[in-house]
């Protein structure tokens, strides 16, 4: 192979990146490595926040319900304070 | 990926406001990359995952200060774990160095499994020769091979021109080329 100090023929950067792709290919962590990292940075699995966030809707319409009947409760006990608590006073 | 519709910048917003499940969907998207990258950076499993864990706890630590300026959140992972191999080089630089080729070797994806049990003998050498250039060059090599990145991508994350990317990656291959025909590697066949 002819080589010049500041040039590539094509054949040598064919070649050179067939070998660096040969070489150089993704690797997939072993799970229990993935895992361990998971634990390390104390994230939930995967399935788990995938699950809260198709629950993110429903949980909100609950919180929603819960706070509106809390409001309700608290407009009904200061109507009967004002309606029979003040009388008594 | 789970099953969900994943809007980057929506899972960017939650994650900057604390919220560790969005953050969680991050490290679900970018753990193979980075791994990846430390992996190949050290050669060194026990490192990659030590330094891929503390890659993302920095992340997390300072997901606030990262801001949407055209850098992908992918660049901004890159130069944390740039950032953090460059400290494990320096201070591994006084103790003995582990050939990349006394590391068990990983599974590639797409590969038969008994292809990946041996690398030869040729693969190995290269493998030297990437870990003792430059840090910028083997950075260059990872991205673009292992990460199939464009030149354009590499240099957002390299804070490069694409010009100069493509310079770089030129000067790169003439001296691999140098070095493995003084090593006699054919580079003629395949």
């Amino acid at each position: 192979m002819a080589r010049s100090r500041t040039t590539l023929s094509d054949e040598q950067r064919y070649a050179l990146e067939a070998h660096l792709a040969g070489t150089l290919k993704r690797v997939t962590p072993p799970l229990e490595v993935v895992s361990r990292l998971r634990e390390r940075i104390h994230f939930p699995q995967s399935g788990e926040i995938v699950s809260r966030f198709r629950d993110w809707r429903r949980m909100f319409l609950v919180l929603g319900g819960v706070m509106s009947g809390l409001v309700v409760l608290i407009t009904i006990g200061r109507a009967l304070y004002y309606l029979v608590g003040r009388k008594q006073v | 990926m789970p099953d969900i519709e994943f809007n980057e910048e929506d899972v960017l917003t939650r994650a900057s406001q604390g919220d560790r499940d969005a953050f969680g969907l991050l490290y679900e998207r970018y753990i193979d990359r980075i791994f990846n990258y430390v992996y190949y950076r050290t050669g060194n499993l026990h490192d990659a995952e030590d330094l891929t864990a503390r890659v993302f706890q920095r992340a997390m630590n300072h997901i606030q200060s990262y801001t949407d300026r055209g850098v992908p959140f992918s660049a901004w992972l890159y130069r944390i774990a740039h950032n953090l191999v460059a400290n494990w080089h320096r201070d591994r630089s006084r103790r003995q160095e582990i050939p990349i080729s006394d590391v068990p070797v990983l599974p590639s994806k797409g590969d038969h499994p008994e292809k990946n049990l041996v690398r030869s003998q040729e693969q190995d050498a290269l493998l030297r020769f990437i870990r003792r250039l430059p840090a910028e060059r083997q950075n260059l090599l990872i991205l673009k091979f292992v990460e199939n990145m464009s030149n354009a991508e590499i240099g957002a994350i390299m804070g490069r021109s694409e010009g100069a990317v493509k310079s770089l990656y030129h000067r790169t291959l003439l001296a691999l080329r140098d070095q493995l025909g003084d090593q006699k590697i054919n580079l003629d066949s395949d």
